[in-house]
């Protein structure tokens, strides 16, 4: 098990970097000059050579990354002899012109927002969709049923953007739920839940809408499918009552593999979730990544927010892979 | 034009109203409270934007920020009184005591503070912080997004790569040429520039932040943008990019020591990252009284917004300071005959345009001169295009057409170029929905007079990073300009002579040389009244030749919340008089 473990990490380590150095070359081959963009009105081509140089993109792009590789290890110091006091401690993503900041205290900062996003939504939207589906498994082609399937239909033809702004606007707005001002305020969850409750509820909810209904169609299915096994109708013939065969021996089941895609979903959400951070002016990985690529061309951040977002996914991939390898001794053998 | 008509009323309407002391101070530019204004309470600013462009002063270039910044938390050596009407365009000493001494035909200028400013720390606002803040200018390793004239004017040598000899306070290269250029008095008081030639309106520049003081031993370098130190009434308590940025009140500034400054709320707040329609929602329901949207609407919402009876106090819509323009490349080969150009200028379909931007009515009226009315003394109304009988603002085909007859003989290869299938022009635009839409327009109307576009679309995102390189390609530039301050020296050499943005390429083309000569003229004319009718005839002398394709006087809208109170235009900033801005009870 222990080398199992090892190569995995092993292997995450090399995707990770390969990941890293992908986004510097890709970087590299847009055809926008962040010397350029960041230089004045009066701008000069001694002026576009200083921004290169200040921005480190005055090397080859392997020497940038092995820079940033140095970094990662051992700390570093932006901008050489004019700059004061510019240094990132280890592990260093970079340092952003742009924001005036080392990156990886960028990323500190918007962590807890995107964390809580994720935390909430993925709490409501497993809580609804398992709840939902079960039930609906349960009165199959009765109302519940149908108010069920209603459910999904809206939530999977709704994409994100059209529910956020119409929570915002026609709930939040219009009942004067939130002031405007405070929409993206981060509340700390544990010294004030009632405070984090008004802020973070209506893009939770916003986010874990489409995910919920995903979920139930999936729960349902699920639940019906192993309802039908054979081991359930002979716990049935055995005069076992409905509640416990559900409990006991279906929703262990079924839920099994719902827990391996939720521990994706949420992988993949903790590299931010763009839209509802967009909507709610929530000040997340997902709003950091976006600004950084559309409108600053800031290298150092789009490298963090890949990295993280890349590190979450694969980390997680890890522990679902050790957890099948835990279960199942044929996939270490593989 | 309506807009400033209503603006002018509402300023006479109030100072018929108020007292006499109270008017005849507002005229000088002193900050004496009306009865109405009301001190305390938070004014909040909202934007979509995710950060102020640069906090720091070396860096802050755009009208806006200096405006707010320089009113609240920045005071420079001269700042435009804060009043409304075309008294607000006038200078008046901030720091200083006066709007500066030049001597030495402008080759010298010399400003004094006035006693008692201070730091947010207490200290006092010398000399030396003042030679300090101008010199990080130089640090282009570190600052170079704010304005250039400090490397451009004081008299230090520029070396062969356009870079200054001087290389900033942090590598110190260079220091004793800055030391010699920049001077300060035993008292550390009075402060001396020397500048390499002829300045008349350098206490201009002296306005920016950018030639306000630092102090040095709280220099931050790169993340001073983030903590600037306060001279004004109010300081940074926190700046946190998308997110906000909070000022509370300074409470070392002297009201003694400063004639502008009212210092109305007590604190005030800019709220970054909004939503667009959460912001317009805002505005719409009025949910923040005491609230501003620094942006102005989506151009689907101003219509709405500016017909509802019961905002009718809470909105501004106003000419800003902003030209846009389509520029002709002038060059051999491409559109380097006259009649063709103007052939092209009387097919164009403005109205069209105009309308797809959001009208007359908000986007813009067509102008008649690169150099707006709101510069004042230097605007002057241009004969000839647009006041040409055969203008017409959705397009004059058939007019356009005899231009190009008359150009086959007289240009036969411009000609040839703008009418022969195989050839045709060439208009490099950003790949963008919006462009793609007005390129169908710019293509018909072009086409119904016999002229050959093609629209080529580039990368939006790198656009404007690759100008330099497409001027020389396309035929067509679209583009936009805001005078740094109240003189044409920062519109006419800049769009049409050897400044920055020039994108006609005209310079080698035989009008250039005499134009040119008279820029320079201009540059150095230390009468105000004749540099202004300079750049009366340059302005006609460039619009003549059709260098620009259209112009347009842009406008914009200002919208606030119901417990705003003392809001009115800055002409010269486009932007509300910060100043007067308080919170009703």
């Amino acid at each position: 098990m222990l080398k199992y473990v090892t190569r995995r990490l092993l292997y995450t380590v090399i995707l990770l970097l390969i990941v890293s150095f992908t986004i510097f070359y890709i970087f590299d081959l847009i055809p926008v000059d962040p010397a350029r963009l960041i230089c004045s009105k009066q701008c000069t081509p001694a002026l576009v050579e200083a921004n290169r140089h200040r921005l480190g993109l005055d090397v080859s792009v392997l020497e940038q990354w092995w820079r940033f590789l140095q970094g990662l290890v051992q700390g570093r110091n932006y901008g050489e002899g004019g700059i004061k006091d510019i240094y990132c401690g280890a592990p260093s993503f970079g340092y952003s012109f742009n924001r005036h900041e080392c990156v990886s205290t960028v990323i500190a900062d918007v962590f807890p927002t995107t964390l809580s996003l994720t935390i909430g939504a993925f709490v409501m939207w497993l809580s609804v969709g398992v709840s939902l589906g079960v039930l609906a498994a349960r009165k199959k082609g009765k109302f519940a049923d149908r108010a069920s399937n209603a459910f999904v239909l809206i939530g999977t033809s709704l994409p994100t953007f059209i529910t956020g702004i119409l929570v915002v606007l026609f709930i939040v707005l219009k009942f004067h739920l939130v002031n405007p001002l405070e929409l993206g305020d981060w509340k700390n969850p544990i010294t004030d839940p009632i405070g984090w409750l008004r802020t973070f509820f209506f893009p939770c909810a916003t986010l874990a809408l489409a995910y919920a209904a995903t979920y139930t169609r999936f729960t349902r299915s699920n639940v019906l499918e192993i309802s039908s096994e054979d081991y359930i109708r002979t716990a049935r013939a055995k005069g076992l009552s409905e509640k416990v065969i559900l409990r006991k021996h279906t929703l262990r089941a079924a839920l099994a593999p719902i827990v391996t895609i939720a521990g994706l979903d949420f992988a993949g959400l903790l590299g931010g979730a763009i839209i509802t951070e967009g909507i709610f002016g929530l000040s997340g990985l997902g709003k950091l990544s976006l600004t950084a690529v559309l409108q600053t061309y800031d290298l150092p951040i789009i490298v963090a927010t890949t990295l993280v977002g890349s590190a979450f996914v694969v980390i997680m991939n890890l522990i679902v892979d050790i957890a099948y390898a835990y279960l199942d001794p044929r996939v270490r053998a593989e | 034009m309506s807009a400033m008509n209503l603006t002018t009323r509402r300023w006479i309407s109030v100072v018929a109203t108020t007292a006499l002391a109270v008017s005849l101070a507002m005229v000088s530019g002193a900050s004496t409270a009306s009865a109405a204004e009301v001190k305390g309470g938070t004014l909040n600013f909202y934007t979509h934007n995710e950060q102020v462009a640069a906090l720091d002063p070396t860096n802050m270039y755009t009208g806006r920020d200096i405006a707010l910044y320089g009113t609240y938390i920045y005071r420079q050596l001269t700042s435009y009184k804060m009043v409304p009407g075309s008294a607000g365009t006038e200078l008046t000493g901030d720091l200083a005591t006066n709007t500066g001494v030049p001597s030495n035909k402008a080759k010298t200028w010399t400003f004094t503070l006035r006693p008692g400013i201070t730091w947010e720390d207490g200290s006092a606002v010398t000399c030396a912080d003042l030679k300090y803040g101008m010199s990080r200018s130089f640090a282009t390793d570190v600052f170079n997004d704010g304005p250039g004239y400090a490397r451009s004017w004081l008299d230090i040598p520029v070396l062969e790569d356009g870079s200054s000899a001087y290389a900033g306070p942090y590598k110190k290269t260079g220091q004793e040429l800055y030391d010699k250029a920049v001077t300060c008095s035993k008292d550390n008081r009075t402060i001396t520039y020397k500048l390499s030639r002829s300045v008349p309106d350098f206490n201009y520049f002296a306005s920016y932040p950018a030639a306000g003081p630092v102090k040095a031993s709280k220099d931050t370098g790169d993340k001073y943008d983030l903590r600037p130190m306060a001279t004004g009434p109010y300081k940074v308590k926190s700046y946190k990019i998308n997110d906000k940025l909070v000022m509370v009140r300074n409470s070392k500034w002297k009201k003694s020591s400063d004639p502008l400054r009212k210092a109305l709320p007590d604190s005030i707040s800019i709220k970054f990252g909004m939503n667009e329609d959460v912001r317009d929602e805002t505005d719409m329901t009025d949910q923040i009284p005491n609230g501003i949207n620094m942006d102005g609407l989506q151009s689907t919402n101003t219509p709405t917004y500016f017909a509802d009876p019961t905002k009718a106090k809470q909105r501004l819509n106003i000419v800003d300071s902003f030209v846009t323009y389509l520029s002709a490349n002038n060059s051999a080969g491409h559109l380097d005959c006259l009649l063709v150009r103007k052939a092209v200028f009387f097919a164009y379909d403005n109205q069209s345009l105009i309308d797809l931007a959001g009208g007359l009515k908000y986007y813009g009226e067509m102008g008649d001169n690169i150099v707006k009315p709101n510069l004042g003394m230097d605007y002057i109304a241009t004969k000839g295009n647009i006041h040409d009988p055969n203008f017409k603002i959705g397009g004059n085909p058939e007019y356009a057409k005899t231009l190009l007859a008359q150009a086959k003989t007289a240009c036969p290869d411009a000609y040839d170029r703008a009418t022969n299938p195989a050839k045709g022009l060439k208009y490099y635009r950003p790949d963008t929905a919006d462009n793609k839409k007005s390129a169908v327009i710019v293509e018909a109307a072009l086409t119904k007079a016999g002229i050959v576009i093609e629209t080529v679309y580039k990368p939006s995102g790198s656009y404007n990073a690759n100008l330099t390189e497409y001027k020389s390609q396309t035929d067509f530039l679209a583009s936009g300009w805001a005078p740094d301050w109240a003189n044409a020296s920062t519109v006419i050499p800049e769009m049409w002579g050897d400044g920055c943005c020039n994108y006609t390429k005209n310079e080698d083309t035989p009008e250039y040389a005499p134009f040119s000569a008279k820029i320079k003229k201009a540059l150095v004319e230390l009468d105000r009244k004749k540099q202004a009718k300079l750049w009366h005839e340059l302005s006609q002398y460039g619009m003549d030749q059709y260098w620009y394709i259209r112009t347009v006087f842009s406008k914009d809208q200002l919208t606030w919340g119901s417990k705003i109170g003392g809001f009115q235009e800055w002409k010269i900033m486009s932007t509300p008089i910060y100043n007067d801005l308080y919170i009703k009870k």
